[in-house]
């Protein structure tokens, strides 16, 4: 059972340009208090077609975490347009939020992003080269879509225990399944149907 | 009778297997499958109970869903006081959910659905233990264990005051275990299994009472559950599944030999589950006709496989309905609201029935008062502890204070239950709180760059979140349980501790107090960084072992966890060091008295704790000549210690008391001063320390004092002078003496030296001396201070305490043969308390204080004593008060005084006979606490005792309590009544007494009479 539950994320700074940092607010409750540090991650996905194109935006530890609700604000730097295929500068994309404890991920958030010129003008007629500095990037804040994993959240000494408590199913088994190895991703309509919620 | 089947309650059409009412009718919880785990849901009962409430869009139905379950849930049972939800299901566990308090309503993050939690519950603790799915749970009367039931052929009952501790794992059952019941008075649990058998398990051994096997003999295991029910009169046990002539039944059980004569036939297929009504009945009284003595009766509601609802009273022959094809599948479990007249039926299919009963139906149900007295009457133990409750909702309330209390108090209750209460008004979500007079939107404005941002040292970035609520776990909070002793606050920790020292003279204190931090280590906080320098330069490899600071501070750092582990690895060290020194010096000294502290000894040394310290006295121990001596002395500690002489492990252990001083080393060690040559002398029957060189003692914490001793430091004119020091605040002064000190004491305001001529010196703080030497008749024993208080125990067993302020002797050379009497009998521990009260503790266990009033010796504490462990008080325990633990009384009983434990087993114990005990154990409490002039320990022992008296409906005692702490509402010369006692005011006692007499409605009489007599007074 998740000893960690996001209770919320805000989007602050939406819409904004294309350049300016992502910030996330995070609210999220702990069941205990918890000895490790909880890691989270900003991804953005360059392309939908690849995974290649994954960028890890940042990685923030965030601790200590004692039992109750917590916030924060994760910022994070806005992607490398070097990295981007220039083809998928402009339009859909997909920016993730995971948290992982003890190496093992247990919540992913994602959020479509539509990257749009504002002037009329270049939205009519984009350059060939996209315009990083005219880009407008919005988060669709109001549909999150969320993913939750079952992990062991004890230490190696209750692992045994623990995996006597998980359904012993064997893709479960395992404790993650093998889509949430970080960085790569599969496009959101791909993603495993585990605990997903639409919203 | 009516019935609904309130369409709205599923499981998303998945099967439900459980269904419990809360003891408050307000709501329900069920249980069943889930998506792709267990769950467990809790509903709003008003929309199934009127439909203008079902329509009103306003009401939530749903309050609560929780998944945590990994696997299907097989049952959910509410404790009976209702805070509690415990659940159990095929993932093997069981959870229990405490509604959180500081949280408000949320919608689960991302989901799909807008059902937000209106209420919050969460998991409070898991119970691991069964390897099997959990199929039954109970709580047992008054929610003293909690008992599972599994697959795994085994009955767990846990601790439900401490989860998760066990108590005791049933086995027996060789089958499949599927349904568990608690007789109503707590003596039996009663199990229904595959393995063709009922069997009850008596609760003051956990062994087997009765296995009955022939009714089940013929039954194949086809059912899911096998839930059993027994009777709330307790008579009666009526089994799930049984066979008779190859027809289905629910077997009736007599508690009385376990005979099977009788039970509910009609049904089709096997009984699933079987529920009795809370209350019992009697014939409704029909207008006009006499009225008849009838037969109070039960009523039992029976569920079957074959998809129908049977209820029957236990004065019928018949059934009182038979209600067929209520469902699609089989009925998996029935709940009956507190009243009597409502009941819930969840069914595999996965819908929920609603059955309503008249009172014309039923029959009129008694009260609690007449259920308790037939409990009374058949068993001799009232309920009436738990009743307090249900009667608040019968029984009229006859004054408009008396209202406005019991409204405060649901008022304050509703306040602590947090704002997310069932009303339409708290079901929008409440982020706008406050902390700390900041709003959480300004918070939140500036989150980014108020947030802690560090650097580790890989160079990631690393966020401290801000906690924006604390969760509530209450008392099943884990930290609770797993550090050991809970110090009442964190004001004078580090006083409590250095007293111990001081009071603790037994042989093994070294040893016990060494270990101590590997126990609780959560006691310790953060330390300075002037302290943890001091840590890191320990060059000895004695590291110091008890390092307090305030304890508010105490932070999950991680940097801590380190330090801890470092330290119980010193630990054996550290005991080591101290035995083979025989505990030279005081183990603790607090960051304040680091500075403060400059052992001349040790001048190469730089660091400062108390590592400093032993490294000094170990050096006096190698370069003194003595050195034979101090061998074999600690030689003799060990063999007196195999001796197995008792170890005062409980007095050792965590003992709290700020009002006496650290000690000379001396009077530590009793055991091994038997060996001087002073042992020659018969008549002196107490050991005294031996002489040493020099030593060194704190003697207060607030100030810090501290006091240095050299012997023989020079010599003048060819007599040998010897030197004290004292170092107070940083500020010093010494004084010379004309011969060796053997022992000091001190407090705060005076000091005390005990010399070799067997003269005693007293100084005030700063270093004037205030009596002419005392000349002495024996050499002393023990030396203690405490205000202006000095205690001399002299090795002829004679008792003096003199108050330096009024220069007046308290106790004159007091013999303590009165208390030594028997041969093996030794002084383990003495101790002055803060009124100048002597406290001696004896190696039987038993403790003394000399009263100068009455002017002889009384008993405060023996731990041979029955009473202590045969009253049952627990009930009545403060919950907000933090016990008080460190008070004299509490000191020489020691903190284990465990309220009663041994008290649950023994509940075949007639109840008129416990409640004696626990009586006249609260009286000694206060009497001992009052002879020993411990304020803070009357006032808590007298709210115990009053408190006991309201459970226990003693109004006579209570009254007498009431008029002594009034007194006279008018004055008159002749009043002997004394207004304070202990320097409480008593009317402020009874102020703080009447609340819990006005718990009771039972007493609102009394309540409203004394409330007025105050108001009166008040106003005068």
């Amino acid at each position: 059972m998740a000893k960690v539950q996001v209770l919320n994320v805000a989007v602050l700074d939406n819409p904004s340009p294309f350049g300016n940092p992502f910030q996330f607010e995070i609210t999220f409750e702990c069941m205990e208090d918890l000895p490790e540090d909880l890691e989270w991650k900003i991804i953005y996905v360059g392309s939908a077609e690849s995974e290649e194109y994954d960028q890890v935006l940042d990685s923030v530890l965030v601790g200590p975490v004692p039992a109750g609700r917590h916030m924060f604000v994760f910022q994070a730097d806005a992607p490398n347009t070097g990295l981007i295929p220039e083809s998928d500068a402009v339009g859909v994309t997909v920016v993730l939020i995971t948290c992982t404890y003890r190496g093992q991920e247990f919540i992913r958030i994602g959020y479509y992003v539509n990257n749009e010129y504002t002037d009329p003008e270049l939205r009519e007629n984009p350059p060939l080269k996209p315009d990083y500095t005219q880009l407008q990037r919005n988060i669709l804040a109001s549909n999150p879509r969320v993913t939750r994993f079952h992990i062991n959240w004890e230490g190696l000494a209750d692992k045994m225990e623990d995996c006597e408590n998980v359904d012993p199913s064997p893709n479960v088994s395992g404790m993650l399944p093998p889509s949430c190895i970080p960085g790569k991703m599969p496009p959101l309509g791909l993603m495993p149907d585990n605990s997903m919620d639409f919203m | 009778m009516k019935l609904l089947k309130p369409s709205w309650v599923s499981h998303n059409g998945k099967p439900i297997f459980s269904v419990d009412i809360h003891p408050d009718g307000t709501k329900f919880a069920t249980g069943g499958q889930g998506e792709d785990s267990g769950k467990v849901m809790i509903w709003n009962m008003a929309p199934v109970l009127r439909e203008e409430d079902e329509k009103n869009e306003n009401i939530p139905k749903m309050l609560c869903q929780m998944d945590n379950h990994l696997a299907c849930v097989n049952c959910v049972r509410w404790s009976n006081n209702g805070l509690y939800l415990a659940s159990g299901g095929d993932d093997k566990l069981v959870m229990v959910w405490k509604r959180a308090a500081f949280i408000g309503p949320s919608t689960v993050f991302g989901s799909s659905s807008k059902l937000a939690n209106v209420e919050q519950w969460r998991c409070v603790t898991i119970l691991r233990n069964h390897t099997g799915d959990v199929m039954d749970v109970a709580w047992s009367p008054h929610d003293v264990w909690l008992a599972s039931c599994s697959v795994d052929n085994t009955i767990v009952i846990w601790n439900a005051r401490k989860f998760p501790e066990m108590v005791m794992c049933l086995r027996g059952h060789t089958g499949l275990v599927k349904g568990l019941t608690w007789d109503p008075v707590g003596k039996y649990i009663a199990s229904q299994a595959d393995d063709h058998s009922l069997k009850v398990w008596r609760t003051v051994d956990w062994q087997m009472e009765a296995n009955i096997t022939k009714p089940f003999s013929e039954c194949g295991g086809t059912t899911h559950v096998l839930r059993l029910s027994w009777s709330p009169d307790g008579q009666y046990l009526v089994s799930a599944h049984a066979m008779n002539n190859s027809g289905p039944t629910a077997q009736i059980v007599e508690r009385d030999g376990w005979k099977t004569n009788m039970d509910f036939v009609g049904h089709r297929k096997a009984v699933t589950v079987v529920k009795f009504n809370p209350k019992i009945f009697k014939k409704k009284q029909k207008n006009g006709s006499s009225p008849k003595p009838s037969c109070p009766y039960c009523c039992c509601a029976v569920g079957s496989k074959d998809r129908s609802l049977s209820v029957w009273l236990t004065s019928l022959k018949r059934p009182l309905v038979v209600i067929h094809d209520l469902f699609d599948k089989s009925i998996m479990d029935i709940s009956w609201t507190l009243t009597g007249l409502g009941m819930l039926v969840c069914s595999m299919d996965g819908t929920v029935a609603y059955l309503d009963f008249s009172l014309d139906e039923l029959g009129d149900p008694l009260n609690e008062e007449e259920k308790n007295s037939i409990h009374q009457n058949i068993y001799g133990k009232s309920l009436a502890i738990t009743s307090t409750e249900a009667q608040l909702s019968t029984t009229i309330i006859e004054n408009p204070e008396m209202l406005k209390y019991q409204q405060e108090r649901q008022n304050s209750a509703q306040a602590n239950s947090g704002p997310g209460s069932a009303g339409p008004e708290s079901s929008a979500p409440k982020l706008n709180s406050v902390m700390n007079g900041e709003s959480l939107e300004d918070i939140r404005k500036n989150l980014l760059k108020k947030q802690v941002e560090t650097r580790t040292a890989d160079g990631r970035r690393r966020i401290t979140p801000l906690c924006i609520a604390q969760l509530d776990t209450g008392d099943f909070s884990p930290a609770l349980f797993n550090s050991a002793p809970i110090l009442p606050s964190g004001s004078s920790m580090s006083n409590q501790l250095s007293s111990q020292l001081s009071s603790d003279s037994s042989p093994g204190p070294a040893s016990s107090l060494g270990l101590r931090p590997s126990h609780d280590p959560m006691l310790t906080s953060p330390p300075p960084n002037s302290a943890v320098k001091g840590l890191e330069d320990n060059k000895d490899g004695v590291k110091p072992c008890l390092l307090l600071t305030s304890a508010s501070k105490i932070e999950p750092m991680k940097a801590l966890d380190s330090r801890f582990t470092e330290r119980s690895k010193a630990t054996p060290g550290v005991t080591a060091a101290i035995s083979s020194i025989a505990g030279l010096t005081p183990l603790d000294r607090p960051k304040d008295g680091i500075s403060a502290l400059k052992d001349v000894k040790s001048k190469e040394d730089t660091s400062s704790d108390s590592e400093d310290k032993m490294a000094a006295i170990n050096k006096n121990l190698s370069f003194s000549k003595r050195k034979p001596d101090l061998l074999m002395d600690g030689g003799e500690v060990v063999e007196k210690r195999k001796k197995g002489r008792p170890r005062k492990d409980k007095m050792a252990a965590p003992i709290t008391q700020p009002f006496t001083q650290i000690t000379p080393p001396a009077e530590r060690e009793p055991s091994r001063v038997a060996a001087p040559p002073a042992a020659a002398v018969a008549a002196l029957k107490l050991p005294t320390p031996s002489l040493k060189k020099a030593f060194s003692l704190q003697v207060s914490m607030e100030p810090s004092v501290f006091l240095e001793v050299e012997n023989e430091v020079t010599v003048v004119a060819g007599s040998r002078l010897s030197q004290l020091r004292c170092s107070r605040d940083g500020r010093d002064w010494n004084t010379l003496l004309p011969s060796s000190v053997v022992t000091a004491a001190g407090s705060s305001d005076v000091l005390a030296v005990a010399c070799q001529d067997r003269m005693l010196s007293v100084f005030s703080s700063c270093g004037r001396r205030l009596l002419p030497a005392i000349q002495l008749a024996t050499p002393v024993s023990a030396l203690h201070c405490s205000a202006h208080f000095v205690m001399v125990l002299t090795a002829g067993a004679t008792l003096s305490v003199w108050d330096v302020q009024k220069q007046k002797a308290l106790v004159k050379n007091e013999s303590l043969l009165t208390i030594l009497s028997g041969t093996d009998i030794t002084v383990s521990q003495s101790l002055l308390t803060q009124q100048g009260v002597p406290v001696i503790g004896l190696s039987n266990g038993k403790s003394y204080c000399f009263s100068s009033s009455l002017e002889t010796w009384t008993l405060i504490a023996d731990n041979g004593d029955s009473l202590v462990q045969c009253a049952d008080f627990r009930s009545c325990l403060p919950t907000q008060d933090a016990p008080v633990s460190s008070g004299p009384l509490a000191v020489m009983q020691g903190r284990n005084l465990n309220a009663g434990r041994l008290a649950s087993r023994l509940s075949s114990t007639p109840h008129h006979l416990q409640q004696g005990m626990t009586l006249a154990f609260l009286e000694n409490q206060q009497a001992a606490a009052l002879t020993l002039q411990s304020a803070q320990e009357y006032r808590y022992w007298l709210l115990i005792y009053a408190r006991f008296l309201v459970n226990e409906g003693s109004e006579y005692r209570l009254r007498e309590l009431c008029k002594e702490l009034l007194g006279p509402v008018h004055k008159s010369a002749a009043t002997a009544w004394e207004p304070t006692t202990l320097g409480l005011r008593k009317r402020e006692l009874l102020r703080e007494v009447l609340p819990v007499i006005g718990e009771n409605l039972r007493f609102q009489r009394l309540f409203t009479e004394y409330q007025d007599q105050l108001e009166l007074l008040r106003n005068k």
